[in-house]
């Protein structure tokens, strides 16, 4: 696969330009980054290594078995989803190169297919999550609005044990900048609720003994966090963004 | 019987000669150097792959069969000047700082062994300039003596690198050949620098990794326990970093198709195998044929592989090709079978 480096063309201005009755509009001002790899730190190879699901990283040999058999990769023509590429820039700890695939990473479907080939025993799939955790927690991709999503979801999840809908609307709408007007909102609201779409959550259930459940499981999530960062520090995201 | 010459005291000479010995045969054992042990012992071998036993701990097990047993007779800094067949064998010349002699002896056993390629030969990468490049025999020393340092500044380096295939499988210094210990030496190098100092980053530049046969375990184990990283492609120059004192190393990461210019603190040259001297003089006196890569070429390599063709002419361990002393061993101890036999005829 050639690797797509659009991300290392930076095209600084289009001009439209007529000299002498003809059309020399285009781009100008166009420079290629560096292509040559001036460092490696092994910070990303280390972190991985060191997580639950990351630890098999170190048997991979560069075989390319996982990117043959990948769904993504092949079938769905996600050429530049390459298992066995992420794995290799971990390896060796060429983070600047492998903070471009921060969002591809997310987009394996766990066929398992790769675990299942891998000739070294490398769990590839629990691997490339563990890579995609990684550039998350050091802020290699910005936070998308599923991402946001998720995040009001779980902390209203967790405040009564049950979901509250209409919470997790306004919540959601507030962090991502927006506002229904009153009036919309309401009618919306009753609409959802006449068909039965819309769940009230904690007016109509009650969740027992979830101080305590709750209790627990917050502690457990800002466990898991605290080790995940553990050692990390938050880095600029990537000059060029995402290929 | 007239005694059997095995030449060269190296591990494949003192297996010949040790089992002569135990055959009842009387061997001549003649070394040029003033110690025995070979190149293991003249370069300090650390531990030896894949095993990971101490060098000592194996030659001094072939030593003690050979030093003080009376059935070898042994002259240390010693060569050979001339060889004559004769009805019985050979005649040969023995010369010593202090004396020539001819002996009779009923066959010849040739251990004559390699020399390590000399990296100042592989100019661009500025062995003998830059005292940071070292060869891997220098740092086998080193792992030896547990001083793991810069030669430049004597400061513990952060980031290591080795370098496979340093004249070997190179056809600008005319060899053409696989060393075959070079990738599991080098591996094992940085095994045991990652044991000993696990803050010192061990990267490999390779092509290929020939860890044949079952010493494949110390290569997986070296990426899954010592967590040592290569990268594929072969370095093509090393400069000195801009200001600075650490080496940078000019390649292509052919698996990323970058280019790569990475700093070290130290680069590590896994040199390759050639014929030694001893062996190309062996070959001259006794008019044996070599092959192209010069290394001694038995009659038939996969029938009798220790056996030259000439009569009363027998070969063991590197002189005819690189070979991990496992080989060298079993090989004198078939050489000294050969010749033994020869003799009895």
């Amino acid at each position: 696969m050639p690797i797509v480096e659009r991300s290392l063309v930076e095209v600084d201005r289009t001009e439209a330009l007529e000299l002498e009755g003809i059309d020399v509009s285009g781009d100008w001002n166009t420079f290629l980054r560096s292509r040559v790899v001036q460092d490696l730190d092994l910070k990303v190879a280390d972190w991985v290594k060191g997580q639950p699901q990351g630890e098999t990283i170190s048997r991979c040999w560069q075989c390319g078995t996982c990117t043959a058999g990948c769904c993504l990769h092949t079938d769905f023509g996600l050429e530049e989803f390459n298992p066995r590429y992420f794995i290799y820039l971990a390896q060796i700890g060429y983070e600047e190169e492998l903070r471009r695939y921060a969002q591809t990473v997310w987009r394996c479907v766990s066929c398992n297919k790769c675990v299942e080939r891998c000739p070294k025993g490398v769990k590839v799939e629990e691997v490339i999550h563990t890579i995609g955790s990684y550039l998350t927690l050091t802020g290699a991709a910005p936070e998308s609005p599923a991402d946001r999503f998720d995040r009001a979801y779980t902390e209203n999840l967790l405040r009564r044990g049950v979901l509250d809908e209409p919470d997790l609307f306004r919540t959601y709408e507030r962090l991502e900048g927006r506002r229904t007007p009153a009036g919309e909102l309401l009618r919306m609201g009753l609409k959802l609720l006449g068909s039965g779409r819309l769940h009230t959550g904690p007016l109509a259930h009650r969740t027992r003994g979830w101080r305590r459940m709750g209790a627990v499981l917050r502690e457990a999530l800002t466990e898991d966090e605290r080790r995940r960062r553990e050692g990390l520090a938050p880095s600029p995201p990537p000059p060029g963004g995402p290929p | 019987m007239n005694p059997i010459l095995v030449l060269g005291g190296g591990p494949a000479g003192l297996s010949a000669a040790a089992e002569l010995a135990a055959l009842g045969a009387p061997a001549l054992l003649v070394e040029r150097e003033n110690y025995l042990g070979g190149n293991p012992k003249r370069w300090h071998y650390s531990l030896l792959a894949p095993d990971l036993k101490p060098a000592e701990e194996i030659l001094g097990a072939l030593l003690s069969k050979v030093e003080g047993n009376p059935k070898v007779d042994l002259r240390l800094s010693t060569t050979l000047s001339k060889a004559e067949r004769s009805e019985s064998g050979y005649l040969v010349t023995l010369k010593s700082a202090d004396a020539v002699e001819t002996r009779a002896v009923s066959a010849v056993v040739l251990a004559t062994g390699f020399d390590h390629f000399d990296s100042r030969r592989k100019f661009e990468y500025g062995y003998g300039r830059f005292p940071d490049v070292l060869d891997f025999k220098e740092l086998e020393a080193m792992i030896h003596d547990d001083r793991v340092v810069r030669p430049s500044d004597g400061k513990p380096p952060r980031r290591i690198a080795w370098i496979l295939c340093v004249g070997s499988r190179d056809i600008q210094v005319g060899n053409p050949w696989c060393c075959r210990l070079g990738c599991a030496v080098s591996i094992k190098q940085a095994v045991e620098v990652r044991q000993k100092h696990p803050e010192i980053d061990a990267y490999v530049y390779y092509m290929d990794i020939r860890t044949y046969g079952l010493w494949e375990d110390l290569y997986w184990k070296s990426m899954q326990e010592y967590g040592v990283k290569f990268i594929r492609g072969r370095i093509g120059q090393i400069t000195m970093a801009e200001g600075g004192s650490r080496l940078l190393a000019t390649g292509e990461d052919t698996i990323l198709s970058r280019p790569t210019e990475v700093p070290f603190d130290m680069i590590v040259l896994a040199s390759g195998m050639e014929p030694g001297v001893g062996t190309k003089e062996a070959a001259a006196l006794f008019a044996a044929p070599v092959g192209p890569e010069g290394f001694l070429s038995p009659s038939l390599s996969d029938l009798n592989p220790v056996d030259s063709g000439i009569p009363g002419l027998f070969y063991a361990g590197a002189a005819t090709g690189p070979k991990a002393i496992p080989d060298a061993v079993t090989e004198g101890m078939g050489a000294a079978l050969r010749a033994y036999q020869y003799a009895r005829r």
